[in-house]
């Protein structure tokens, strides 16, 4: 038997497992292949958290592409929270290339003035679609373009008889050439829903579900940028949600029908099974 | 959490019909460690009861299943319907060394009524289930079991239907659960687990109440399942993120690059 690499494994275990407890799992794995752990941080999508920025009072949302050690970067501060120490400070502020993100990375400036554009246009976009809830932008460079991640968050007040949790990440690529841009778009919205009631009992509805698209855009100016990824975002937020509202409440609600049966079975349908019972009876 | 704590729980964990898939993933995740795998028995016997595993006995197209309630110890379980006894691999969920078992004492008519009874709406309901009746806790109480499987790994969904429920005969009490796990994993992992707790009572006391009763509250259940469905899609997941902006249309995204914050650039609800 050829080896699986032990990374797949880790993927396929972590589509199999209870979407609700990823990090749980995630930590679990970590343990068990410690080798592992860069990589899978860098590509499992988790529950994002909130943090208030101290100098702004805004909330702001944490992943690894803002991440430095312990510290997070606020996107309406620039500043890292905690502090970053002088020497551990990497990345640059100038004109000067930095590629990725993560360790201190911080844009170089023409990024970062896109990044404050960015975080503005998706503070008004969250508005408007998610009536509440908290966005973050972060970009950073790249040799040849830049690219971004834009989190989204909403969490339905407590107290209802149901509950959700919605979470977008939305992470690009924008490899600028000449006029046009490729725009490469990775998104995953991690949705929880859960209702609790007397004749219901318990129910959790949880998991998520990933896309990708890619597109060649003309770009003007850098403000083209921001307009192309939010029309980006946009298209794949409404694919997204409309894929997500078949497979959470059509296909599961399906699949319950196909395990039992509102209305008691057909007569054909019990035709069927005799006759499969006769066919067993003479495989014997 | 010890590495084999860790595995034990994936595995506990497994999707329905998915169980060789997780075994596949932790074996290759733990391949420094080899013996983390052989001291999974316990983790699969766990697994199997509580998951209530259907097996087929050499020779029968039939599947009996796997519970607590029909286990005989050491590996060994007992099915009613064709009264044999059988001896139960956890790791590989097959059948051997079947034997004559036949069930005698207090509880042996009524388990028997009920489960033909049991068995007809099964039928009537479940187009691929397994199911059994119990003596059980010395003869004193009566468990019935329903499993039902879907398993469509080509199209990246399993499901899975169980039920149990304790009959006590002393207070005519009916008492268990309904539970239903789904999992979808094309592109992504969705997963739906509910669990109903059950109380009702069955006055009769006979195989036929006890079989009417299963089948209202079953029928019930999914009913009340179906509109929890609605009001989730209608309750919290409307309410988390809109299809469109109250305008109905699409953001204006040159002008919202172009404009400050707090200006209109929504038709006249860009609200802030």
């Amino acid at each position: 038997m050829a080896a699986v690499d032990p990374f797949d494994s880790a993927l396929d275990l972590l589509r199999r497992l209870n979407p609700k407890h990823t990090s749980e799992h995630l930590n679990s794995i970590i343990s068990l292949a410690p080798d592992l752990t860069e990589d899978l941080l860098a590509s499992v999508d988790q529950p994002l958290t909130v943090k208030r920025c101290k100098d702004t009072g805004r909330e702001f949302l944490l992943c690894d592409y803002n991440r430095d050690g312990d510290s997070y970067r606020s996107p309406w501060s620039n500043k890292f929270d905690p502090p970053l120490d002088e020497a551990g400070a990497g990345g640059v502020s100038g004109a000067g290339e930095s590629e990725g993100a993560g360790e201190g990375a911080i844009p170089s400036e023409r990024v970062r003035r896109m990044e404050v554009k960015a975080n503005e246009a998706f503070d008004i976009y969250r508005e408007l679609y998610y009536e509440g809830g908290v966005s973050s932008v972060y970009f950073w460079n790249l040799d040849d373009g830049f690219a971004g991640v834009v989190l989204l968050k909403k969490s339905s007040t407590p107290g209802g008889s149901t509950e959700g949790v919605w979470d977008s990440i939305h992470v690009f690529e924008a490899i600028e050439r000449g006029r046009n841009t490729h725009y490469k778009l990775t998104s995953t919205v991690i949705l929880s829903l859960s209702a609790t009631g007397g004749s219901l009992g318990e129910l959790d509805l949880s998991g998520n579900m990933t896309r990708q698209v890619e597109q060649d855009l003309p770009v003007d100016n850098d403000d083209s940028h921001i307009a192309n990824v939010g029309r980006l975002v946009e298209d794949m937020e409404l694919k997204m949600r409309n894929l997500l509202q078949e497979v959470y409440f059509g296909k599961a609600k399906d699949v319950v029908g196909d395990l039992r049966s509102v209305g008691s079975l057909s007569e054909g349908a019990r035709d069927r099974e005799a006759q499969r019972e006769l066919i067993g009876s003479m495989k014997r | 959490m010890s590495h084999l704590e860790a595995v034990s729980a994936f595995v506990e964990g497994a999707p329905p019909g998915e169980l060789s898939d997780v075994v596949a993933d932790i074996k290759s995740l733990t391949l420094s460690e080899p013996q983390l795998v052989a001291q999974l028995a316990p983790a699969f016997e766990k697994y199997n009861e509580e998951q209530f595993a259907t097996v087929k006995l050499p020779g029968s197209s039939q599947a009996v299943i796997i519970s607590s309630h029909n286990s005989l110890g050491d590996g060994r379980y007992y099915d009613v319907e064709s009264s044999s006894s059988f001896a139960f691999n956890h790791e590989t969920q097959t059948a051997s060394a079947v034997q004559s078992h036949v069930i005698e004492g207090a509880q042996a008519d009524l388990v028997k009524s009920t489960l033909k009874l049991v068995g007809s709406y099964v039928k009537e309901h479940f187009a691929n289930a397994a199911y059994g009746v119990y003596p059980i806790e010395s003869d004193s109480k009566v468990a019935i079991v329903i499993v039902a499987n879907k398993y469509s790994p080509n199209n990246f969904w399993n499901g899975r239907w169980r039920s149990l429920y304790i009959f006590d005969p002393a207070s005519s009490s009916l008492e268990g659960s309904i539970k239903v796990d789904v999992h979808y994993y094309e592109d992504g992992n969705v997963r739906l687990l509910t669990d109903k707790p059950v109380t009702a009572s069955v006055s009769s006391g006979t195989g036929s109440g006890i079989a009417k009763e299963i089948s209202t509250t079953e029928k019930k259940y999914q009913d009340e399942l179906n509109k929890g469905f609605v009001s989730l899609s209608e309750g919290a997941f409307k309410g988390l993120r809109r299809q469109l902006p109250v305008t109905r249309q699409k953001i204006e995204w040159d002008k919202v690059t172009g404009y400050r914050l707090g200006q209109d650039i929504s038709g006249g609800n860009g609200k802030r």
